[in-house]
């Protein structure tokens, strides 16, 4: 593994009242994307706003670049793109990518230039002297987004990216993080979609409660999860397949979309007996196959259903 | 340092290409000057001629005399000087008085014309003379300069009078009785400043009213900027790579480079404007008495040094206050209502103009420019109105730098938690913890 980029270790930070994060440790090596999930609340901005030097941890220390130096005085080498969205909004957008990329360290002049080639890229060629409260929505976000890749960073934090994008917009941005990854680049984005997480990440880290549940690169965790998985689609009789899929001999947990499932094996029970038992059930069987199991499930296994539901927290440490 | 410049220059642009900027910049001085200008024509032209009846119901000439002294009373100077006073005697036997008085009262302050009509009218008798009280009925009694008009032109009478019955000639009396004045110069430091009295009271009442509204709308100005930073949140983004203490700081040196700016381009423009005062006066047909009789007060080079210095240090004093009970709200509404104490401290400053110039050596006085809220008030007013004492210009200013830096620190201590915090307005206590966590 090559040297991690950034270095979490042991830090938990309390607000009045709750503790946000818990004795977290990460390590997120240099290259890739790494995928930081976890349900709403379960700290995964508050572990961003610690690894950016925005909060400090009551305790436990954080590591960029292997540097002692606080992550502030990196920012030239991190780009941010917060979950909360905001610009200036009567600032024109070229001055206000300039600004952005000015407290990252660039000249203005440069900052101008690159905040230009990316506007263009991005479609935005045509606003760059309108403000931007004229803008779209997604269309701010864009520029957001530009303003955290404007110096070329080492690492981009991008907490909650994809939130609020129409599929287009979407593409475009996945396209960027995707071509910043391979670049040789690091990119650390929190997602509460696991879909999204799925496609895109090289290594996931799950928090729930402000505790790490798991972590590793995708393909591990999935392998450590096990292979008793098995995706179903049926056509008819669905009560009878779902009864079928509450028999505790043959079926561990069950995610059941009505028409089509992922089951995870029983202990003790084979695929032969749970095909047999669904084609004796006559439930119109379109599809039966051992999978590998989806980021979705690892993570409602892991975390539990219930935690989905955050604890009641003060939204001012959201 | 690179980052601290480039918020200082984002405040700076920002607001100094508003189209608010602009407005203020013209409409501020307009207002002020049209405030001068109104109270040159207000006290060249009056109010046009008073028409007044005296009732004279005393022995001798002492109603005669009443009525001449009125007549002779003059507004303006020079060519366009004018009969003041339009008079009417009326003798009254020493019983009609009242019968006299019921007959004038409903011609009197009238808004119609009407035949005979009068602005006031003056009961002379004999008790008058005598208690020194002379009635006066009229529609201008609010007007506490035209009554003091009218008291100084018949002081002299009175006393007239009173010496004639006692024997003596009344040539030697008019002769005796000439007026006198205090004809006021300023001396500073061992020198004449060729400024009259009058006219240094006129420098420190605009210098320290310009340093009140000043104070008060920049604060004002980085309160709401540091509000749209935390209700746009794009603080988050802000903080990630410069601290907050430089933030605070950028923006509050950004406000007061525009506050700055905008006084430079209207000190430029009264300094155009003081050296060509008669043509700008004769452009609105007003004569060139008029100007005379307002002096412009010189600045002189320390003055203004002084009022720059605390004007600065104010600022910085007040502003940092501003930004941290911007911080510390999530609303304007909110903000609106915690802002008031911070503004009741400007105001405090303001209040101390009046006792200070009066007795600007009075332990009072060394106090307020001890203490660090006050002292941008009072230390220049005292500097202004007399001589100051260089060990306690330099004490006012150390302790006025110290306040700065203690209220700076607290302030960005607030600052630094209050701008990622939403929801409710922290108490004193909590405000307290910010303070003190690490």
């Amino acid at each position: 593994m090559a040297e991690a980029v950034v270095t979490v270790d042991r830090i938990t930070k309390r607000f009045a009242g709750h503790t946000a994060v818990r004795d977290l440790s990460l390590s997120i090596p240099a290259g890739g994307i790494f995928g930081l999930l976890g349900p709403n609340g379960a700290g995964k901005s508050t572990t961003i706003r610690m690894i950016l030097n925005i909060l400090v941890p009551d305790t436990g220390s954080v590591r960029l670049f292997g540097n002692h130096v606080a992550g502030r005085d990196l920012s030239a080498r991190v780009g941010y793109l917060p979950e909360e969205r905001g610009l200036y909004r009567k600032m024109r957008v070229l001055d206000q990518l300039a600004f952005l990329g000015e407290i990252r360290g660039l000249r203005r002049l440069d900052s101008v230039r690159r905040a230009r080639t990316w506007l263009e890229r991005l479609g935005l060629g045509d606003w760059t002297r309108k403000k931007v409260e004229d803008l779209s929505k997604g269309m701010q976000q864009k520029v957001q987004f530009i303003g955290s890749l404007l110096h070329d960073p080492e690492l981009v934090v991008l907490d909650e990216p994809f939130s609020g994008l129409d599929p287009v917009n979407s593409q475009l941005m996945k396209d960027v993080v995707v071509e910043i990854a391979r670049e040789g680049r690091t990119v650390l984005f929190s997602t509460h979609i696991m879909e999204q997480a799925e496609r895109m990440c090289d290594r996931v880290a799950i928090i729930a409660r402000g505790e790490k549940v798991l972590d590793g690169a995708l393909s591990e965790v999935k392998r450590d999860f096990g292979t008793r998985h098995v995706a179903l689609v049926f056509t008819r009789n669905q009560a009878s397949a779902a009864r079928i899929l509450r028999d505790p001999a043959l079926v561990a947990r069950a995610d059941d979309y009505g028409g089509s499932a992922e089951v995870e094996l029983a202990s003790e029970g084979n695929p032969d007996r749970l095909l047999r038992a669904l084609v004796d059930a006559d439930v119109g069987l379109s599809r039966f196959e051992i999978v590998e199991p989806s980021l979705q499930s690892i993570f409602i296994a892991k975390v539990g259903a219930e935690a989905a539901v955050a604890p009641a927290r003060e939204e001012a440490h959201a | 340092m690179r980052k601290f410049i480039a918020v200082v220059t984002r405040e700076f642009r920002e607001r100094v290409r508003t189209r608010a900027f602009v407005i203020s910049t013209v409409l501020i001085p307009l207002f002020f000057t049209l405030m001068i200008a109104g109270q040159i024509v207000l006290s060249t032209r009056g109010a046009g001629t008073w028409r007044i009846a005296v009732v004279d119901a005393a022995q001798g000439s002492f109603g005669a005399r009443i009525e001449a002294a009125l007549r002779d009373a003059k507004v303006g100077t020079g060519a366009s000087a004018a009969q003041k006073y339009r008079v009417e005697r009326i003798t009254a036997a020493p019983g009609r008085i009242d019968a006299v008085k019921d007959s004038l009262v409903p011609l009197t302050g009238k808004r119609e014309e009407v035949p005979g009509k009068l602005d006031g009218f003056l009961l002379v008798t004999e008790d008058a003379l005598t208690s020194g009280a002379i009635p006066y009925y009229g529609g201008n009694v609010g007007s506490l300069s035209e009554m003091d008009n009218l008291q100084a032109a018949l002081r002299p009478v009175v006393l007239t009078e009173r010496l004639v019955r006692e024997g003596v000639g009344a040539v030697a009396v008019q002769e005796a009785s000439g007026r006198v004045e205090l004809v006021t110069s300023k001396i500073t430091d061992g020198k004449l400043t060729g400024e009259s009295g009058e006219s240094s009271f006129f420098l420190v009442y605009v210098m320290t009213l310009m340093m009140y509204f000043a104070l008060l709308f920049y604060g004002i100005q980085v309160m709401s900027s540091v509000l749209e930073e935390k209700t746009s949140r794009i603080v988050e983004v802000l903080a990630s790579s410069v601290t907050p203490f430089q933030l605070m700081l950028g923006k509050v040196v950004g406000v007061a480079s525009v506050g700055l700016f905008q006084l430079g381009i209207w000190a430029m423009a009264g300094l155009y404007l003081t050296a060509n005062v008669a043509p700008i006066l004769s452009i609105l047909h007003m004569s060139s008495d008029a100007a005379r009789g307002v002096q412009l007060p010189t600045v002189t080079l320390p003055l203004l040094a002084v009022f720059l210095l605390f004007f600065v240090l104010g600022f910085f004093l007040f502003a940092s206050l501003y930004a941290a009970v911007g911080a510390m709200c999530s609303s304007q509404q909110d903000a609106n209502q915690t802002q008031h104490p911070v503004t009741i401290g400007i105001v405090l400053g303001l209040m101390t103009m009046f006792p200070l110039m009066n007795d600007p050596n009075s332990t009072l006085a060394r106090t307020l420019s001890l203490i660090p809220f006050t002292a941008p008030f009072a230390t220049p007013i005292r500097y202004s109105v007399a001589p100051l004492p260089l060990v306690e210009l330099l004490l006012s200013i150390l302790s006025t730098i110290a306040g700065v830096l203690i209220m700076c620190w607290i302030a960005s201590r607030i600052y630094r938690i209050g701008i990622l915090a939403y929801g409710k307005r922290p108490g004193l206590a909590e405000l307290w913890r910010w303070v003190r966590t690490a």
